[in-house]
């Protein structure tokens, strides 16, 4: 029994050997490249189970797509302002046995991508001027435009290089380089100065209408009411004049006789002298008895 | 010893005999039994509430799209079961603030972003995300917190370059915000993250601490001429109701004066009509009578000097009278 049941457990061993040996499997996040004696035979990108030969090796490549951010680095453009500029490229191996052959690995992919990324974002910007990047006016939109072409020609030399597929090339952060940020601050404040005493000499602008606004408006009422009032007055005279007109016509003599004995009880006072003569209306019964009386 | 080491070859003779005894076979069997069934159920999972789950066979997706609950997939190797929690919002934060500086990092997270008009902002944003598409979540990128924090930073930086700062810093935030948003998930699906931006929201926006103080005198500037607006507007506020009511008390006044003079009028012109009747009657009697009742009331009060009808009267002797401060003399001279 002993000899032939180590036969059947060497057996079994060399049959699970085998069968590890000749099957792989290929997850999603994946790519596997089929080498026979160190020689690529193939690329599996589909997930799953697979077979090979059991003397073929494999390799996995990571086919993720993976975000690699160059350092910032200061870039000229056409019309020579400087401009430091980080941008991120979004790249995923696309040809796994380019890519092993030429590159490796993920760092030296990021170094070759720097270069072809960098010379073709300088030669890009080189033709771009400062105010198609920075501009407040609404109609100016960044030249994404531009940074399609340089995705576009990056992918291209990527991929037929070093078999990377360059999905996005994006500008991240646009900024001054160090040495022209202090002359930025100091028009920075000046703009703000001068918004400031904008700012200030609006609200005197604003006040003084105000006011003056008030005042008009207050002489407008005022001299509105007088008319108003005078015409009221006015009216209030007419009518008296109206009302007495039509009484005293009546009888205008007694009118005349009886207001103007009124107005000698306001005319005259204490401190009036009369010369009477002896003669006159009141005074005739005085002198002359009963016969003045006639 | 020599029998010692008989016995000891008489325990191994006999431990191969037992191995070989027919009765063993059974529960070899059912230790293997046990085994397979453990491996096998090693296969039930549960997921909960929160999460989703996605299965794969050998590495493909078999199920991308497990939900709570429990469940069972082919035991290791064969299977995988990742579990996601779908609805937790994950948070990446693009740009430090000043305190990074402060903190002494050799490499200072970079803040600083370029206004359209060539202003320098030091700006925090803060994105939320949570996972829409689980297969891609785990499949497609590397690591999606580095792509959501890379794309939003992209397209803050463009809409930071083509915005004025006054702006930024006070009615483009809103705008900002969403249009950071729209424009970063329609970059993030084009990569298909699997991920759905919930909020992006712009923490702190702050000017560099080199201008910081140009920016508050502005803030003052904004508040003193606010100040001196509603001083003005005070000023017509006091003035206008005070002159509506001079002018209400000038139309009042005008109003009394007209109802005054007319009823007064009435009342003379209705006194003149009663005694006018009566004057009809006798007009001669009346009118003397009139004359004479206003002689009385008018002649106590006045100076008199009576002279003759022919003669006439030396003047002088009125300033006489007038020293002697009697008038009574003087009628007595007559």
């Amino acid at each position: 029994m002993t000899t032939h049941n180590k036969y059947t457990a060497a057996a079994v061993a060399v049959l699970l050997l085998l069968i590890y040996l000749s099957f792989y499997s290929v997850r999603e996040t994946e790519f596997a490249l089929v080498t026979q004696f160190g020689r690529p035979v193939r690329t599996v990108a589909d997930a799953g189970l697979h077979v090979k030969w059991p003397f073929q090796s494999i390799l996995w490549f990571d086919k993720r797509l993976r975000i690699y951010n160059p350092r910032p680095s200061e870039f000229l453009t056409r019309d020579k302002k400087n401009l430091v500029i980080e941008n991120y490229v979004a790249w995923r191996i696309g040809d796994p046995d380019r890519f092993v052959q030429s590159v490796g690995d993920a760092s030296a992919a990021e170094m070759r991508l720097h270069d072809i990324i960098w010379s073709g974002l300088s030669a890009a910007l080189g033709m771009e001027n400062l105010d198609s990047l920075v501009s407040a006016s609404a109609d100016k939109v960044q030249a994404t435009g531009m940074l399609d072409l340089l995705t576009a020609s990056a992918d291209r030399v990527a991929l037929s290089q070093y078999g990377i597929r360059v999905a996005d090339v994006r500008i991240k952060r646009l900024n001054l380089p160090e040495q022209n940020k202090q002359s930025v601050f100091a028009r920075m404040r000046a703009e703000r100065e001068r918004i400031a005493m904008q700012y200030r000499a609006e609200g005197e602008e604003q006040a003084l209408t105000i006011r003056a606004n008030a005042d008009r408006e207050k002489e407008e009422i005022l001299s509105a009411a007088y008319k108003d009032a005078e015409k009221t007055r006015g009216q209030g005279d007419a009518e008296a004049t109206r009302i007495y007109g039509q009484a005293y016509s009546k009888n205008p003599q007694f009118y005349r006789l009886l207001r103007t004995l009124e107005s000698y009880k306001k005319v005259l006072d204490d401190k009036t002298t009369i010369i009477l003569n002896s003669d006159s209306e009141l005074l005739k019964v005085l002198t002359r008895g009963e016969a003045g009386a006639k | 010893m020599s029998t010692l080491v008989a016995s000891q070859f008489e325990t191994a003779e006999r431990s191969e005999v037992v191995l070989e005894f027919p009765s063993s076979r059974p529960r070899q069997l059912r230790l293997w039994a046990w085994l397979l069934g453990a491996w096998i159920l090693s296969g039930i999972y549960i997921v909960s509430p929160e999460q989703q789950a996605l299965v794969t066979m050998f590495g493909a997706v078999t199920a991308s799209r497990v939900l709570p609950g429990i469940h069972y997939a082919l035991p290791w190797p064969i299977d995988n079961v990742y579990k996601l929690k779908v609805h937790q919002l994950r948070r990446v934060a693009i740009g430090g603030d000043v305190a990074d500086n402060v903190l002494g990092r050799l490499q200072p997270v970079s803040s600083e972003f370029l206004s359209g008009d060539q202003n320098l902002l030091n700006i925090r944003v803060v994105a939320q995300y949570s996972v829409s598409e689980p297969r891609d979540f785990l499949f497609q990128t590397e690591n999606v917190d580095r792509v959501v924090g890379s794309v939003v930073g992209a397209e803050l930086s463009r809409r930071i370059a083509h915005t004025a700062v006054d702006d930024i810093l006070t009615t483009g935030k809103i705008a900002i915000q969403n249009e950071v948003l729209r424009a970063a998930q329609q970059t993030m699906d084009s990569y298909r993250t699997g991920a759905t931006i919930s909020s992006i929201s712009l923490e702190s926006v702050t000017p560099p601490p080199e201008a910081a103080d140009a920016f508050r005198s502005v803030a003052g500037a904004r508040a003193d001429a606010i100040r001196i607006v509603n001083q003005a507007e005070g000023y017509a506020n006091d003035l206008l109701p005070r002159a509506r009511g001079e002018a209400a008390q000038l139309l009042e006044q005008a109003q009394a004066y007209k109802e005054g003079k007319v009823n007064r009028a009435a009342g003379d012109a209705a006194r003149f009509g009663e005694v006018v009747l009566e004057y009809a009657k006798a007009p001669k009697v009346t009118s003397t009578r009139a004359y004479v009742e206003a002689m009385e009331q008018i002649l106590p009060k006045l100076k008199k000097l009576i002279v003759d009808s022919s003669g006439n009267v030396d003047l002088t002797v009125i300033r006489r009278d007038d020293n002697s401060g009697t008038n009574q003399t003087g009628t007595s001279r007559k």
